[in-house]
């Protein structure tokens, strides 16, 4: 059996579904971590799964993630489903229940934060609640794993007694109940024929949901009829269909809240976050703070933490390389075998193994911005300069996370609800430097400049930041004209992040990186080693210069002469870099044959301390990773936009490069 | 007048909400209803922090103009 998990954003349904599943899915406290349904099987039920569905406040949808939780409860007819609200604040959650309910699928209710609405003295009568909405009530604390049980097995008896909701008349004699009677009379051998429930349809037709409409095919006569009782509707209601339609449901659950519900004291929770609110969304304040915060995480990861950790993890690398290759020398092993191992894979992988920390560090700072409430506020309180660019408060959230990674960026972009806003943003992610260019600009930096490495790092962090603001305000004023849509966002209570939640995150994004080093970067490693090794005949070459890769960099290298560096080994190392950033540097090493530690010095045979910047600017920008141009075109639905997108960033990282190139040469 | 007037602290009742039909569905389905009661949180150059039944919600300068109260 299959079990949907619905809710409203930000209600705990990951931390439900992890309780039920065994799993451990991220849980953020931003509305909207869920942006991709998921799918887990219940522990104690082996034969039932559960989906986890992307939040959200009605079923008409708003934004991209909502239409996948309302086509997915559409189109994949669940069982049955498992609607979780937040008890403290129950009138606004059940607003989706009442939207649930006419879809007549089985379904039970889950008042999740029991613990905090008895906490500050309110209660819930669960009984009679469930006699109002005729649906089973269970209260629980996914939290605290409370009352999972009892909820699995009301959930499996509903949908195992194919028991769906009742239809409850929602409104009062009035003009709503007419129109909806009247309206559900109409179109109900439709409904029937399209295998939808009526009620719900008739819902639908009010708000105009276009996509029902059409699944309702109705004749032209008909639509006009329904349209009459609308309208009719309005006149005597006084306000729009869509006021009128809210006002019934509002009503509705008010009268079962004035029942059952003892509200509670204005919670602890909420107090403490009013309070911390009052300094972090600050009138003049906020956006000082934010900009701390922001160099405080950077600041941590680069220069306290994660540089330290680095330093040491490359220092055990180095030690290990150097006792294999001791090892392989006096076993006497093939000297083609030996280079391939040493200055091949150890050269390779070894160099971008030694960020992992770095990395590790940043994903940490990033997911306690998103844990603790404060990404939202971040939201709020850019919303006004955003709309400089052309962009809305919604759109920082994708921009941060790019610092992290592009790929989760792209896909964060689902919560914008404007198609223009959403395409925008996305196409400006790639500027936020990602953490797997980390490794290149550390290894130069170090190189080049190591009494301004903080410098070179925050400067290149910048510099992304600044071209996207430009590229931002052109787009604004040539393909995505238009304005952001208005910003709404609910803002979460401030939580401590939960140590699980943390460690699972850093552990999840170490073992990507692993991943990505022992699959993709081991193998551009070996092929670059192998191309540099050999010739065309496949004689293995004394100098790499005479090798095939030699000769395709140097078709490449003319591309780069303007930029300050031409020798073949670059080009190389940038196209090796398309598969995953990390790949520049350990190509490089490969190219080099050097170990990580002796790989800065030699980088002064290719760089002169000018080229290296201009070689920076032009990694900073140029296509990302083929994981993020898959991820851009799954999300624009378009192979040509994701290619524009590639040959965008290549064209504005060789003009960028280009042009520092040309401005440094002039004080050099 | 339009709630991005109203004053901070003081409890407003909402009287109508204009604007596109999608966005003023949204702002219904967090709780913004005809009748409904909402107060200003605080505010930072128009866009503003409410309380609207037991969620808090940031809106901006453009929103807070639509809903009337």
């Amino acid at each position: 059996m299959i079990f949907a998990l619905a809710g409203n954003q930000n209600c705990g349904k990951t931390t439900l579904f992890n309780q039920l599943t065994g799993s451990n899915q991220h849980v953020g406290n931003f509305p909207g971590v869920t942006v991709d349904q998921k799918v887990g099987q219940m522990k104690s039920q082996p034969d039932c799964s559960v989906v986890d569905l992307p939040g959200i406040y009605s079923l008409r949808p708003y934004t991209n993630e909502e239409i996948v939780t309302r086509d997915f409860l559409l189109n994949e007819k669940p069982d049955g489903i498992i609607n979780i609200v937040d008890a403290t604040n129950i009138e606004r959650n059940l607003y989706l229940t009442l939207q649930l309910m006419e879809m007549r699928i089985p379904m039970v209710l889950a008042l999740n934060m029991m613990d905090e609405v008895r906490n500050n003295g309110g209660t819930i009568n669960v009984e009679k609640m469930s006699e109002a909405l005729g649906i089973p009530v269970v209260p629980i604390s996914a939290a605290k794993n409370e009352g999972i049980e009892e909820l699995v097995q009301a959930a499996v008896r509903v949908a195992k007694e194919k028991r769906t909701t009742k239809v409850i008349d929602f409104c009062k004699q009035g003009p709503v109940h007419r129109c909806i009677h009247s309206v559900c009379h109409q179109i109900e051998d439709h409904a029937e024929k399209a295998g939808l429930s009526v009620r719900f349809s008739c819902s639908k037709l009010i708000e105009n949901d276009t996509r029902i409409v059409d699944m309702l095919q109705l004749s032209q006569n008909e639509l006009e009829l329904v349209e009459h009782s609308i309208i009719e509707m309005e006149a005597e209601a006084g306000m729009d269909r869509n006021a009128a339609l809210a006002g019934m449901r509002y009503d509705f659950i008010e009268s079962v809240c004035a029942d059952t519900v003892i509200k509670c004291e204005e919670s602890k929770e909420h107090i403490r976050s009013v309070k911390i609110d009052s300094i972090l969304t600050h009138r003049y304040f906020a956006i000082p703070i934010f900009i701390l915060v922001m160099f405080l995480v950077f600041f941590l990861t680069f220069n306290v933490f994660g540089a330290v950790l680095s330093d040491l993890l490359s220092l055990l690398i180095d030690d290990i390389t150097a006792l294999v290759d001791k090892g392989l020398t006096a076993y006497g092993i093939n000297p083609v075998v030996h280079s391939l191992v040493i200055d091949g894979i150890f050269a390779g992988v070894g160099s971008v193994l030694s960020f992992l920390p770095i990395i590790v560090v940043l994903f940490f700072f990033l997911s306690i911005l998103e844990d603790t409430g404060y990404m939202a506020r971040i939201a709020f309180v850019m919303d006004k300069l955003l709309r400089k660019i052309g962009l809305s408060g919604r759109s920082i959230v994708p921009l941060l996370v790019g610092f992290g990674c592009t790929v989760p960026a792209v896909m964060a972009s689902r919560t914008l609800s404007s198609e223009r806003d959403r395409r925008m943003t996305i196409m400006l992610t790639p500027f936020m430097s990602c953490s797997a260019k980390i490794p290149i600009y550390a290894v130069f930096a170090a190189a080049f400049f190591p009494q301004y490495a903080a410098l070179v790092m925050i400067g290149m962090y910048l510099t992304g930041i600044i071209i996207g603001i430009i590229v931002a305000l052109i787009f604004d004023r040539t393909v995505f004209r238009g304005k952001p849509i208005p910003f709404v966002m609910e803002l979460p209570n401030y939580r401590f992040p939960s140590a699980k939640s943390v460690l699972l995150l850093m552990w999840d994004k170490a073992k990507d990186f692993l991943q990505r080093a022992f699959t993709i970067i081991f193998l551009a490693t070996v092929i670059i080693w192998f191309l540099q090794s050999f010739d065309s005949r496949l004689n293995v070459v004394t100098d790499s210069a005479d090798s095939i890769l030699a000769a395709i960099g140097h078709l490449l290298a003319p591309l780069f002469a303007p930029l300050g560096f031409d020798d073949w080994r670059i080009p190389t190392a940038l196209i090796t870099g398309f598969t995953a950033k990390e790949a520049v540097i350990s190509t490089l090493g490969v190219l080099m044959g050097t170990s990580t530690a002796a790989l800065g010095p030699a980088l002064h045979t290719l760089f002169t301390p000018v080229s290296a910047i201009s070689f920076l600017v032009f990694t900073l920008l140029y296509t990302p990773c083929v994981a993020a141009i898959a991820a851009v075109k799954r999300e624009l639905e378009s192979g040509w936009l994701a290619l524009g997108v590639v040959i965008l960033q290549c064209v504005v990282a060789w003009l960028a490069a280009f042009g520092v190139y040309l401005l440094l040469g002039l004080f050099v | 007048m339009p709630l991005a007037l109203a004053k901070t602290g003081e409890m407003q009742t909402i009287r109508k909400i204009s604007g596109r039909d999608d966005t003023k569905r949204f702002l219904e389905s967090l709780g913004f209803v005809i009748g409904g009661q909402v107060t200003v949180v605080s505010e930072i150059n128009g866009n503003m922090i409410v309380n609207v039944k037991e969620s808090r919600v940031a809106i901006s300068k453009s929103m807070a103009a639509r809903i009337m109260v």
